[in-house]
C-alpha cells in the first residue's frame, strides 16, 4: 500500500466496501452507461453525386488540417479472376504505381515524393483502390497523379517484368513467416479448386503466366466509370472537389465490366482434418482452426458478429482469450474471426503456442466452440459484448477518413447507405436467441480444419487425436 | 501488452486510407493544437499534461512511466514482465478486470514497454474518463503480485518472445545488432529479455521494481480528446494525489565507450529471405544533429524513388525490401541499416551495395532535389499523427518525457529547414564510419552446421 496516510488508506477501503457516504462508489462498480444510438456519418460535411457516365462521387469535408486523400475504389476484385490467372487484380494495381501517363515508374514516384505525398494501391478480393494523400495546396496535382495512375498506367513490360519477380520471390519469403504458411494452407484445405483457394496475391504457377497484355485486359474490365467509385476527403470545399473529380473523370468513357466469381463451396471442409506444415526449426507451433464461414451481405451478419465477439473477437471479455491466455497461460494472444467478403469466406481461430502444448490449444478451443453452441451467452455477455462493439465501433470512425472509407466499403458491398447511422439500433435488437441461432449454423467444430506450422514429427503425435494428419512442406 | 484481436470489419482494398491519414503541411505557420496543453505537477510529482478537444468523439488516457528495459539490474525483461502483471490485479479487483472493463465499455486498452519507458493507455469514450482514472490510480495504489499470476503470465511472456524473437528472423537480427552494437550500456538487452531471466525472476524483484520506478515522480499522465480539463484534474488529483513519491530513482551510471573498430556477427535461421542489419552509434534524442541523420534515412530509403530503394529493389533486383533509419534512444542512438535479401540473392552483395550507398553519404553532397524532397516528406510526416486522440496523446507525453517540454511543431520545422547538404554530408561522415559498423547476418546455417545440430 503506497498511500500517504492511514486516513487516506481508510477512504480507500471504506470505498471499497460500498460506503457511499464519503461520496461515490468506486467508479467500477457503477454500471457502464447505456449505449448511445443515432446517425453518426456528419450529413452537413458530406456530399455525393454521380456523374453522367456512372461514376459514383464521395466526398467528405474536413478543414480542420490542410490536407486530402483521394481515389478511386472499384466494386470488383481478385473474385472476378479466373484461379488460372490468380493474383491477376493484385499484380495490374501493383503495377498500375509503376509508370502511368508520361512518367515512367521514377519519374511517377518523383513526382509523388517531391509532394511528401503517398500513393498506394492494391487489390483486395471485392476491390481494388488506387488512393494518393497530401497537402490540400497540391489538390491539383494530387488528382492529376490519380487520374493518370487509374486511366493511363503504362504496364511498360520491363516493369511488369519487374514486379512478377518480385511477387515470385515474395511467395518464397512467405515461407519464413508461419502465419502466412497457415494461412495459406487453411485455404487450400477449405476451398482447393475454387478461387478462393488461393490467396488474393495468387501463387507461383498463375503469377508466372501474368504478362503486360493480360493486366492491360484486366485493367480495362476493373476499371470502368460504373464500376467505380471516387472519393475526396479533406480540406476542399464540395464544389472544388466536384470540379476535380468532372475534369478528370467525367470523359471516362463507359466500359464492359466484370462479373463476381462463383460462390465457394457451402461446406468446407466436409469432415475434420489436420494439416501440419513442417518448420522443425520452430520454438511455436503457429494455429489456425477454421472452416467456411459467411457473407459480408448476410443478414444475420450483427448477430455473428456478437457472436464472434464472445468466443475469440472481443480481446479479455472473449471467452478464448479467457481461458487459453489468461487462466492457463498458454498464448499470448488467440482471436477468432470471419473473413466477410462478397461470397463468405472463412471463420478462423488463430494463435500460436509452445509445441508441447498445441494439443491442448486445440482442445480448449474445440470445446470453446461447442459451448458456445451449446448454451446461449447469458444476458449480461451478451449486454458487455454489445457496450464493446459499439464503443469500437464510434472510436473506429474517429477520423473523416475512417467514415468515408466504411461509406465506400458499403457501397462495395452493396449495402444500405444508412448503414452507419443504423447500426447500434440494430445491433441493439439482436437477441440471446439470435446468437444462439448463430452459433448453431455458423460454429462446427465437428468439421474443422487444423492446420499447424512448427516441427512435424513433435507435433503429430499432439494433434492426430483430432482427425487424419497430413504432412507438408512450406 | 497483447496482440490486437483481429477483425475484418473493413474490406483490405481500403486499408490505404488508414495508413496514410495524417498528412498536412503547410509552409505557413502551423496551428499546433499540442502548444494548448495544460502542464500541472501535483505535490508528489507526478505530471499531468490535458490536451481538451471537444471536436474529436473520445478521450485518450495514457501513463507514461520512465522506466524500460534500461532500467533493470538482476533480471532482463523485468520492465516488460512487469507491464504485464499491472493487468493481473489489485487488492480489490480480480485479474484481468480493469481490461475487461475498459473493453465492455468499448474502449481499447494497451500497455508497451521500450528500452526506455513503459506506456499504459486507454482510448474511450468521454463518459469512461473517470472510470479510466480510478483504475489507473488503483493498480499504483494496490498491485497485487502473487506467486500464481506471476506464474502464469511468466508463461504468456515467454510465448511473446517465442514468437517476437525465437521464430521471427526480424526479431534474431535486431536482437544480435544490439548485442554487437552495445557491449556496455543496458541498451545492448533486448526489452523483452533473455528467456531465462524471465523463468527466475522471483516475485520480491518484481515487487521491488514496481516500488522503485512507479512513483508518481516518475510519471506522467497525458490526457487527450473531449473533456473537461478542470473537472478531470480535480478527478486527477483525487485519485492519484496521495500516492508517496520516491527519494531515489536509480539509473544506470554506464556510458557506452567509443566502438573501435567494425564488428560483425552471423546468426544462422532456417531462412530464405536472409537479413542484413547493419548499425552505427548516433546521438542520443534531443541532439542538434538529429535533423540531418532524418533527412539522410530519407535520402537512401524514403520511398521509391530513393537511393537504397532504387538500387538494391529497382535496379539490381537483390533485395525485397531496405531501409536505412536514425533511432534515437533517451541515453544513445543508433543509425541502422537493414534489407531482406531476396531468395536466392547474395547477401554480401547486398551489404557492398548498401555501403556502397552510405559512402556515397560521406564523399558527396545530397542534391538540391533530394534535400527538398526529404524534407518535405519528413514535415509532412512531422504534421501527421495529429488527428485522433491517442496520437495527440502520445506526442504530447513522449516530448514532455523526453525533453521535459512539448516542442512546437514550428520549432521542429524550423530545424528540418535549415539542415543543408553539407550537414548531412558532415553527420554521415561523423557517424557512418566503417569503423565503427556494427554487421549482422542473419542466413540459413550451411549444410555442415546443420548437419552437426
Amino acid at each position: 500500500m503506497r498511500v500517504r496516510s492511514l486516513w487516506a488508506a481508510l477512504g480507500i477501503s471504506l470505498l471499497a466496501a460500498g460506503c457511499s457516504g464519503l461520496g461515490a462508489k468506486p467508479a467500477w462498480e457503477q454500471l457502464p452507461p447505456p449505449i448511445v444510438e443515432g446517425p453518426v456519418v456528419p450529413q452537413e460535411r458530406l456530399h455525393r453525386a454521380t456523374l453522367e457516365n456512372g461514376v459514383a462521387v464521395l466526398i467528405l469535408e474536413d478543414h480542420a488540417l490542410p490536407r486530402i486523400a483521394l481515389g478511386v475504389v472499384t466494386r470488383r476484385g481478385a473474385d472476378s479472376e479466373s484461379l488460372a490467372q490468380a493474383g491477376l487484380a493484385a499484380m495490374t494495381l501493383d503495377v498500375m504505381k509503376r509508370g502511368a501517363g508520361k512518367r515512367d515508374a521514377l519519374a511517377l514516384a518523383r513526382s509523388v515524393e517531391e509532394m511528401g505525398a503517398a500513393l498506394s494501391a492494391s487489390a483486395g478480393w471485392d476491390s481494388a483502390s488506387v488512393g494518393v494523400a497530401g497537402l490540400s495546396e497540391d489538390t491539383e496535382r494530387l488528382f492529376d497523379v490519380l487520374a493518370d495512375v487509374v486511366r493511363k498506367p503504362r504496364f511498360d513490360p520491363g516493369e511488369v517484368a519487374r514486379a512478377r519477380a518480385e511477387q515470385l520471390a515474395s511467395f518464397e519469403q512467405e515461407k519464413d513467416e508461419p502465419r502466412a504458411l497457415a494461412g495459406k494452407q487453411m485455404a487450400r484445405v477449405l476451398y482447393g479448386g475454387h478461387r478462393y483457394g488461393v490467396s488474393a496475391d495468387g501463387e507461383p504457377a498463375s503469377v508466372a503466366k501474368l504478362d503486360a497484355a493480360a493486366l492491360r485486359a484486366f485493367h480495362a474490365r476493373l476499371f470502368t466509370p460504373a464500376q467505380s467509385i471516387v472519393f475526396v476527403v479533406g480540406d476542399v470545399t464540395a464544389e472544388a472537389a466536384l470540379a476535380q473529380v468532372r475534369t478528370h473523370f467525367g470523359d471516362w468513357p463507359a466500359g464492359a465490366g466484370l462479373e463476381h466469381g462463383t460462390a465457394p463451396p457451402e461446406v468446407a471442409p466436409a469432415a475434420r482434418r489436420v494439416v501440419i506444415v513442417d518448420r522443425p526449426d520452430l520454438a511455436q507451433a503457429s494455429l489456425a482452426i477454421g472452416h467456411e464461414g459467411i457473407s459480408r451481405r448476410d443478414p444475420e451478419r450483427i448477430a455473428a458478429d456478437l457472436m464472434n465477439t464472445i468466443l475469440g473477437g472481443g480481446g479479455f471479455l472473449s471467452r478464448l482469450m479467457s481461458h487459453v491466455r489468461a487462466d492457463e497461460g498458454l498464448v499470448y494472444g488467440i482471436g477468432s474471426g470471419f473473413a466477410m467478403r462478397w461470397y463468405p469466406g472463412p471463420f478462423l481461430i488463430s494463435t500460436s503456442t509452445r509445441v508441447a502444448e498445441a494439443g491442448r490449444v486445440v482442445e480448449i478451443s474445440l470445446a470453446q466452440m461447442e459451448a458456445m453452441r451449446a448454451e446461449p451467452p447469458n444476458a449480461a455477455e451478451l449486454r458487455l459484448v454489445k457496450s464493446f462493439s459499439a464503443g469500437r465501433f464510434v472510436l473506429g470512425l474517429e477520423t473523416s477518413s475512417a467514415i468515408a472509407g466504411s461509406l465506400v466499403d458499403l457501397d462495395v458491398y452493396g449495402l444500405p447507405p444508412d448503414s452507419l447511422d443504423t447500426y447500434r439500433t440494430r445491433m441493439q435488437a439482436v437477441t440471446q436467441e439470435d446468437v444462439a441461432a448463430a452459433a448453431t449454423r455458423l460454429l462446427h467444430p465437428d468439421r474443422v480444419a487444423i492446420i499447424a506450422v512448427g516441427p512435424a514429427d513433435a507435433l503429430r503425435p499432439l494433434l492426430e487425436r483430432f482427425g487424419p494428419v497430413e504432412v507438408v512442406k512450406p | 501488452m497483447f496482440a490486437p484481436a483481429h477483425r475484418n470489419a473493413f474490406a483490405v482494398a481500403l486499408a490505404f486510407f488508414f495508413f496514410v491519414s495524417g498528412v498536412a503541411f503547410r509552409a505557413a505557420a502551423v496551428d499546433d493544437p499540442a502548444l494548448r496543453t495544460q502542464i500541472t505537477k501535483l505535490d508528489n510529482g507526478l505530471t499531468v499534461l490535458l490536451l481538451p478537444d471537444t471536436a474529436t468523439p473520445g478521450v485518450s488516457f495514457q501513463m507514461w512511466v520512465r522506466a524500460g528495459a534500461k532500467d533493470e539490474t538482476n533480471y532482463t525483461g523485468l520492465a516488460h514482465l512487469f507491464e504485464h502483471m499491472m493487468f493481473r490485479g489489485t487488492d480489490r479487483l480480480p485479474p484481468e478486470s480493469h481490461e475487461r472493463m475498459i473493453e465492455g465499455r468499448g474502449g481499447r486498452v494497451n500497455a508497451y514497454t521500450t528500452a526506455d519507458v513503459t506506456v499504459y493507455y486507454e482510448d474511450i469514450a468521454p463518459d469512461s474518463l473517470p472510470l479510466v482514472i480510478e483504475l489507473e490510480a488503483e493498480r499504483l495504489a494496490n498491485l497485487k503480485i502473487s506467486e500464481e499470476t506471476l506464474t502464469s503470465e511468466r508463461q504468456v511472456v515467454l510465448e511473446e518472445r517465442r514468437m517476437r524473437s525465437e521464430d521471427s528472423p526480424d526479431g534474431r537480427a535486431f536482437e544480435a545488432l544490439l548485442g554487437l552494437a552495445f557491449q556496455a550500456h543496458p541498451y545492448r538487452v533486448p526489452t523483452i529479455g533473455w528467456r531465462s531471466d524471465i523463468e527466475k525472476v522471483p516475485v520480491k524483484d518484481v515487487q521491488a521494481f514496481f516500488r522503485t520506478y512507479y512513483a508518481p515522480n516518475n510519471i506522467v499522465i497525458a490526457v487527450a480528446g473531449n473533456f473537461d480539463a478542470a473537472t478531470t484534474l480535480a478527478q486527477i488529483r483525487r485519485a492519484f494525489g496521495q500516492l508517496e513519491p520516491a527519494t531515489n530513482i536509480p539509473r544506470t551510471p554506464t556510458v557506452e565507450p567509443e566502438q573501435r573498430g567494425e564488428r560483425r556477427a552471423v546468426v544462422y535461421f532456417d531462412l530464405r529471405s536472409p537479413i542484413l542489419a547493419a548499425a552505427w552509434h548516433a546521438p542520443a534524442t534531443g541532439h542538434p544533429d538529429a535533423e540531418a541523420l532524418d533527412v539522410a534515412s530519407l535520402v537512401l530509403s524514403g520511398g521509391r524513388s530513393s537511393r537504397v530503394y532504387r538500387k538494391l529493389v529497382y535496379e539490381k533486383q537483390v533485395a525485397l525490401g531496405a531501409q536505412g533509419s536514425y533511432w534515437e534512444l533517451q541515453e544513445a542512438g543508433l543509425f541502422y541499416a537493414f534489407a531482406s535479401v531476396r531468395p536466392g540473392g547474395d547477401i554480401d552483395e547486398v551489404e557492398r551495395l548498401f555501403m556502397a550507398e552510405i559512402a556515397r553519404l560521406r564523399d558527396e553532397p545530397v542534391s538540391p532535389a533530394e534535400l527538398a524532397k526529404a524534407k518535405r516528406q519528413i514535415e509532412v510526416d512531422l504534421l501527421s499523427g495529429m488527428e485522433t486522440a491517442n496520437e495527440m496523446a502520445s506526442r504530447i507525453a513522449g516530448e514532455y518525457v523526453s525533453f521535459g517540454r512539448i516542442r512546437p511543431i514550428d520549432e521542429r520545422l524550423a530545424a528540418y529547414r535549415a539542415v543543408t547538404a553539407e550537414d548531412v554530408q558532415r553527420v554521415a561522415r561523423t557517424y557512418l564510419r566503417d569503423d565503427r559498423r556494427s554487421v549482422v547476418h542473419v542466413v540459413p546455417p550451411p549444410p555442415t552446421a546443420k548437419a552437426a545440430k
